[in-house]
Formats: structure tokens, C-alpha cells, sequence
């Protein structure tokens, strides 16, 4: 039997479902939204369901957006020949901060992840692959992480559409912006000759 | 405290609350641990890209008293997977590694040959060439932990397979002859049986200069993912892409 009433008991398991909360932070949330006012608890609960019902993935990019298709794939402004891959769709808010770059985007919804289970399926390769076919794609940037998971699935992709008429490249790695070469890992710095440029 | 400083694996990381990351790091002197590494994900003083599953590091930690949790104070890579080019393949093959470590080791039991055995493994897995060390790794990783069975005689009857096929099954522990072997069994090939003497004999530089392709001791791997899987009553996810690449 539970130490608490039957709807207080239900939140505590919901929010233990959130990641990085525990039984234990769960219970003070919960106990927090208890004390609440009626007003305040009804906004959490109401942007929760709105959140679920009003926004969905872009059918073109997998963005996540209120519109279909989303603000970039509808934007005649914006370069449709152009595309983006990234894993999440978050990593499209840090390359818009750039404002460097004016093409779509096309959103994986995770990388290949062996340990957990992750594999080609799981993520929306087929999709690109579909509009690289339709052939009016000129390049098509690979924006997933500098990581294993993230090169892995950037050259699972490549492989893919390797052959298509559609240039096919990857963003650069190297020494962060400000930091010290004196302070560069191994790696990095390998990285940043390997990815050096003409000036 | 007790203030550690050793060689170390990274096995795998967990987000936890806010920036931090919950680390397994299978230590050459403590053996495996697990330990917070906090703010991991916005400071890379501390960690750099040292966090990838698989990266060979020079470790300092902390024990805290009466706490099950280390201390991650900050990692130096000595060897990074990120230093050589990387494919679906070898992501697997990384991954698979951390998997099995994370699965069959008990905490704070240091192995030393266990961690020779992941360094050599680690440094033949590259591109184009993970098949031969999963295999050895999985060979010998079986056998150091304890769970491999007979290589060269039936479990049943004690005859040598004297150049037939042996036959292994998913619920049972062994090598079966064909006159022993239970129904819906898998056999093990004589080549495969052969392979598997080779590798307990040799070096994994020995076994780096034959060629290799994804058949070659594809049923010596499964036999082995399939003992690794039962002992530990846990699936291999990473094993799962073996399979799927015809491996
Ligand atoms: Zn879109
Ligand atoms: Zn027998």
C-alpha cells in the first residue's frame, strides 16, 4: 500500500518518469504543485497538454513546429537545396543563432546507438533519403555530434547517399573558439589540421 | 577520502541531473566503479572529449567514505576511438565491448588481465577489421570470467570432437557431439572449433595477420554472445547489430 493518497501517488510516478528525477525529487514536486495555487497547477497541466496536442513533427524535416510543414521547410527565403542533418531537434536553435546559414534542415531524432538498442530504423534516414532522390537537393551538410554514435551515424548516411549527384559534406571539428592550442586534446588537434583551409 | 590516480577505461556515462554524467570506468586498480562526474557536460577542462565510451584515460577519482559512488575528478585520454575514423561497424564494436564489461564485471574486483585483454582488442578494432577482435575479446573474455566450456569435448559424454561439428544450445551450458546434442540445437563448426583453440593459444597480433571477413567465426560469436547473454540474464543490444550486418 502507498504512503499516500491514490491521485498524489499517481504524480509521484509521473514525474519519477522525467529524466534526472528520482522517487525522491519526484515527491517534493509533487508535494510543491499540492501547495500550489489552483491557478498555477492548472497552467503546468494545461502547457503539458497543449504541448502534446499543438505541436508535431514537421512531414518534411521532423522538426518539431506548431505549422505544417514548419517555419524552414515553408520559408521561400530560404535556400530548399541546402540541407542540415542534425540529431535533435534543439541543435537547430544553436545553428540558427549563427545566422550564418540559410538552408533547411532535416532532423534525425537521435543517432545510431548500439548500447541502446538504436539502430538505422529507429531514425528518420528513409525520409532523407527520399527527398535526396527527388533531386533537388544541391548539398547536404552533416550536422550530427563529434562523437562515436555521431561519426558512426554520419558515416552510416554517407554511405547512403554516396553515389547521389548531391554534395555531401561535414561540418569542421577542432580547437573551440578562444580557447588554448597549448590545452587541445590529442584529438582535437589532429582534428583542426585535418580540417584546416586555404586563406 | 582516499584519492585515486590510475589507468582507466570508460565503459559508458549516464546523463544525470543538470550537467553532471554518471560514469562506469572499469579502473585497472580498483576494477570497476562508478562515480559522478559533475558539470561533465559544460566544463571540458576537466574531462575534454575523455568521457566517449571506450576512451583509454588516465584517470584521478575519489573514494568517499561510506558513499558507493566515486568522485570523477578529472580524465586525461591516452587513447581516444575518436582518433581513428569511425563506421556502424565499429560503433558497434565499441559499444559492444562497454556492454559486456558493464554487464559481467562485479564492482571493485580488479582483473588485470581483463583490462590487457580490452586494451589489445581496442587497438586491432578499426574500420574494416572489428570482426577478429569482438571474436577474440568475446572468446577470451568468457573464458576469463569463467564460463567457457570445453572447447575441444562433449559436455555429455567427455568424447573429442575429433574433427566433427559441435553442437551448443541457448538454455544450456556446453559443447554437445551430434550424438549428444539437444533438439533445436546450433552447431559449431569444425573450422570455428579450430579458431577458438587458435585464439586461446595465440596472440590477438598472431590472429591480426589472417584474413577476416563477417563469416569467418560468425557461429563461434553467437555461441559466445549466447553464453555471455544467459550467464548475465541480459541481452547485448550492440550483438544485435552483429547480427544484423551477416555477422
Ligand atoms: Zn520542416
Ligand atoms: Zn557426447
Amino acid at each position: 500500500m502507498s504512503r499516500f493518497a491514490q491521485p498524489l501517488t499517481q504524480l509521484i510516478d509521473e514525474l519519477s518518469k522525467l529524466p534526472g528525477i528520482g522517487r525522491k525529487s519526484a515527491q517534493r514536486l509533487a508535494f510543491h504543485i499540492l501547495r500550489a495555487t489552483e491557478q498555477d497547477a492548472f497552467a503546468l497541466a494545461d502547457a503539458i497538454r497543449d504541448l502534446k496536442a499543438q505541436l508535431h513533427l514537421c512531414s518534411i524535416c521532423h522538426n518539431i513546429t506548431d505549422v505544417d510543414p514548419c517555419q524552414f521547410c515553408s520559408n521561400p527565403s530560404r535556400n530548399q537545396a541546402i540541407i542540415c542533418v542534425v540529431e535533435e531537434p534543439s541543435n537547430i536553435a544553436s545553428i540558427e543563432r549563427t545566422k550564418h546559414f540559410n538552408g533547411a534542415y532535416h532532423v534525425l531524432h537521435g543517432t545510431l546507438s548500439p548500447l541502446n538498442g538504436i539502430g538505422p530504423d529507429q531514425l528518420r534516414i528513409d525520409s532523407l533519403v527520399e527527398r535526396v532522390q527527388a533531386g533537388s537537393l544541391q548539398e547536404v551538410i552533416l550536422a550530427t555530434n563529434p562523437t562515436v554514435e555521431g561519426e558512426a551515424t554520419a558515416g552510416y548516411l554517407l554511405q547512403l547517399l554516396r553515389g547521389t549527384p548531391v554534395r555531401i559534406t561535414r561540418i569542421a571539428t577542432g580547437i573551440p573558439a578562444g580557447a588554448d592550442i597549448e590545452y587541445a586534446d590529442e584529438v582535437t588537434m589532429t582534428r583542426a589540421m585535418e580540417g584546416r583551409r586555404e586563406l | 577520502m582516499t584519492l585515486h590516480q590510475s589507468e582507466a577505461i570508460v565503459l559508458r556515462t549516464w546523463p544525470l541531473r543538470e550537467s553532471d554524467l554518471l560514469v562506469s570506468l572499469l579502473t585497472r586498480d580498483l576494477g570497476k566503479v562508478r562515480g559522478v562526474a559533475k558539470a561533465a557536460l559544460k566544463s571540458r577542462k576537466r574531462f575534454g572529449g575523455a568521457l566517449e565510451p571506450m576512451t583509454y584515460v588516465d584517470a584521478a577519482y575519489a573514494e568517499r567514505p561510506r558513499q558507493e559512488l566515486v568522485r570523477m575528478d578529472h580524465f586525461e585520454a591516452i587513447a581516444s576511438p575518436l582518433a581513428l575514423p569511425i563506421d556502424y561497424l565499429r560503433a558497434a564494436t565499441l559499444g559492444y565491448y562497454a556492454e559486456v564489461l558493464e554487464n559481467v564485471l562485479p564492482d571493485h574486483d580488479p582483473q588485470d588481465a581483463i583490462f590487457r585483454l580490452t586494451l589489445a582488442v581496442l587497438e586491432q578494432s578499426q574500420v574494416g577489421r572489428c570482426w577478429m577482435p569482438v571474436t577474440y575479446f568475446s572468446l577470451w573474455i568468457t573464458r576469463l570470467i569463467g564460463w567457457l566450456p570445453e572447447t575441444d569435448r562433449c559436455t555429455e559424454c567427455g568424447q573429442n570432437f575429433a574433427g566433427e561439428a559441435a553442437y551448443f544450445h541457448g538454455l544450456t551450458d556446453g559443447l554437445s557431439c551430434a550424438r549428444h546434442k539437444k533438439p533445436n540445437s546450433s552447431a559449431l563448426g569444425v573450422d570455428s572449433l579450430a579458431l577458438a583453440q587458435r585464439m586461446l593459444r595465440d596472440s590477438i597480433c598472431a590472429m591480426s595477420e589472417e584474413p577476416w571477413t563477417r563469416q569467418s567465426g560468425r557461429d563461434l560469436r553467437r555461441f559466445l554472445v549466447r553464453t555471455l547473454e544467459r550467464h548475465t540474464e541480459r541481452r547485448l543490444n550492440s550483438a544485435e547489430v552483429f547480427s544484423r550486418m551477416g555477422g
